[in-house]
């Protein structure tokens, strides 16, 4: 049988397994809103590990983590020194979010900065920038699946197919069956990718280089700017430590404030769940490190991949591996795309429905749950539309988008832990963080020390936060002591 | 350790892990020799900081743990006794139980 009909079934095979383990986990849930959005609040420890780590771990990890180690060389390492440091704050902010879900009744994060800070407007602002957010990241996820699927059948599974399949069956448990179907399907998925980096890892560079400290040697002789923090940039010059150091603390800002994440505090059983979920999670960042070995035992490779993103299936297809192993490698970052894929579709529709139309229109629990499924169809289609389209802006968008997500961080933590703050100063701090951030990402070249616009943002964001709720009237002190005791 | 002190020390690793890893923290250790596990000493530094926090996470939350059995009593001491003129929306007590079990 020929090389990519094998890797074709092999596939198939994982698609229909993760099909099954959604739709059957779909019968566990509820049919209500919390049901949908919150899985009745019912995760227990093992779930919330695999859902939180194979969430975060998307197909740009799995890609483009490799595609940086081996074109940008230490450039990548940011990538590896945020998870930690932005998980770590969860252990207190984590069961608190999730106590007040269960006082006031939040599912969502916009629900819990404006039960703090009513308005409309903020609720349908912090929405739409979800949304905006939400789908250029929907669409790398759309696109990696196809571009894995399509290398490793030789062409034989074109992008657009490859892409529709992978995301249609994504729809279809998403669509049935909600948070739990997320749930349980990441379980699968992000097990299976920890096992794939690692074994995949680890053999690279023993075939090639009979070891990793030999490959690393052989890179430090040939090209040692490689190994030296910052790395490189894009074009291959020495990148900014301006950069590098803003980058990670963006990123780590910004990391448990993705709605998608942010969420999961919903969906835990119990408060030492979330606690252990926090505790572990370090260990799923560390598998960044097979990760970024892939990438480096390309750097010496003969022969070169259509572009850096491609590196992990040339590798593969390039070092004459079985075609059952290929087939199983593909899955592996299929689940990188199709874990995080799920989570950003079924979020961005809670979030469009929770608080944007019902906070306009008013909607019955089964209306809402209808609108949700309709919303999970449209996202996917209009990234499906962007992913087709072969078009850069949309990786540079995705840059940004950290950019915009970081800026959720102030009200959040207002929120929670200042009582002065008020409505007033929250609205202004967001529009004039996001304003900042969006400037300086159409203008790179004023950006001071190379700083990355988020964090310039939250520059701006957070004095004018502070300055206009403490020129702005304070809340009525029983309301904030529904939020802060 | 007081719960006080073990939180001051959490805080104090993830400020230096914070550090160590941005500039100007990272500078010293941004070389490629010597090699730990043949990792490149800047890979295995980053790595070693976020290994080092599953340990102190690990040993904040034995401490947290302790404490936290006398805080659940008296959380449910507070949830017993509703008070006077909650607000509309935030109803301190009633919906609250759901969760804890």
């Amino acid at each position: 049988m020929e090389q990519w009909v094998v890797v074709t079934i092999v596939i198939s095979l994982y698609l229909a397994l993760t099909l099954t383990i959604g739709l059957m986990a779909g019968r566990r849930s509820t049919d209500s809103v919390t049901g949908y959005v919150a899985a009745d609040r019912s995760f227990g420890l093992v779930v919330m590990y695999f859902v939180t780590g194979a969430s975060v771990f998307s197909a740009f990890a799995f890609l483009g983590g490799p595609g940086w180690a081996y074109s940008r060389g230490a450039a990548a390492f940011y990538i590896l020194a945020y998870g930690a440091l932005g998980m770590a704050p969860f252990y207190w902010v984590g069961p608190k979010i999730a106590k007040m879900g269960r006082r006031h009744g939040f599912v969502t994060q916009a629900q819990l900065i404006t039960g703090r800070f009513p308005s409309r407007g903020l609720s349908a602002l912090i929405a739409a920038l979800s949304l905006v957010a939400f789908i250029p990241y929907v669409t790398i996820q759309m696109r990696g699946a196809g571009i894995v699927i399509e290398a490793v059948t030789d062409g034989h599974v074109p992008l657009w197919l490859g892409a529709l399949v992978a995301y249609g069956i994504v729809i279809i448990y998403v669509l049935a069956a909600g948070a739990m179907a997320v749930g349980w399907t990441n379980t699968f998925q992000g097990a299976f990718m920890i096992v794939i980096a690692w074994t995949l890892g680890l053999y690279l560079p023993n075939r090639l280089y009979g070891g990793v400290g030999p490959m690393f040697e052989q890179i430090a002789a040939a090209r040692p700017e490689l190994l030296v923090p910052p790395g490189l940039d894009a074009a291959g010059g020495t990148w900014t430590w301006g950069a590098f150091s803003t980058f990670i603390l963006v990123s780590a800002v910004g990391l448990m404030m993705w709605p998608h994440l942010f969420m999961k505090a919903f969906t835990a059983k119990d408060d030492q769940t979330l606690r252990r979920t926090v505790i572990l999670f370090p260990t799923f960042q560390l598998f960044l490190i097979p990760v970024f070995l892939i990438g480096f035992s390309g750097v010496l490779f003969a022969g070169t991949p259509p572009s850096s993103d491609f590196i992990l299936p040339f590798m593969i297809l390039e070092t004459d591996l079985p075609a059952l192993v290929v087939g199983l490698f593909c899955a592996g970052a299929l689940s990188a795309s199709m874990s995080t894929g799920d989570a950003l579709l079924h979020a961005s529709a809670s979030v469009v429905v929770e608080d944007g139309v019902a906070k306009f229109v008013e909607l019955d629990e089964q209306r809402q749950r209808r609108l949700m499924q309709l919303l999970v169809l449209l996202t996917g289609a209009t990234a499906y539309w962007f992913a087709l389209d072969p078009d850069s802006s949309l990786v540079l968008l995705l840059a940004s988008a950290y950019g915009i997500i970081a800026q959720f961080a102030p009200p959040v933590v207002s929120a929670l832990y200042w009582r002065r703050a008020t409505t007033p100063g929250v609205l202004a701090g967001l529009i004039a963080g996001t304003a900042t951030a969006f400037f300086f990402w159409q203008m790179p070249a004023l950006k001071p020390f190379d700083m990355h616009e988020g964090v310039l943002g939250l520059l701006v964001h957070i004095p004018v936060l502070v300055s206009v709720s403490l020129m702005t009237p304070e809340q009525d002190a029983a309301h904030v002591r529904g939020f802060i005791e | 350790m007081s719960l006080r002190t073990a939180r001051a020390l959490t805080g104090t690793y993830f400020t230096l892990a914070l550090l160590a890893v941005t500039w100007p923290g990272l500078l010293p250790f941004a070389r490629i020799r010597p090699f730990i596990l043949g990792l490149p000493f800047s890979m295995a530094w980053i790595a070693a900081w976020i290994a080092g926090s599953i340990v102190v996470l690990y040993l904040l939350d034995l401490v947290e743990r302790r404490y936290r059995v006398d805080e659940d009593e008296s959380e449910a001491r507070v949830r017993a006794t509703p008070p006077a003129g909650s607000h509309p929306s935030g109803p301190a007590t009633g919906t609250d139980q759901g969760g804890h079990s």
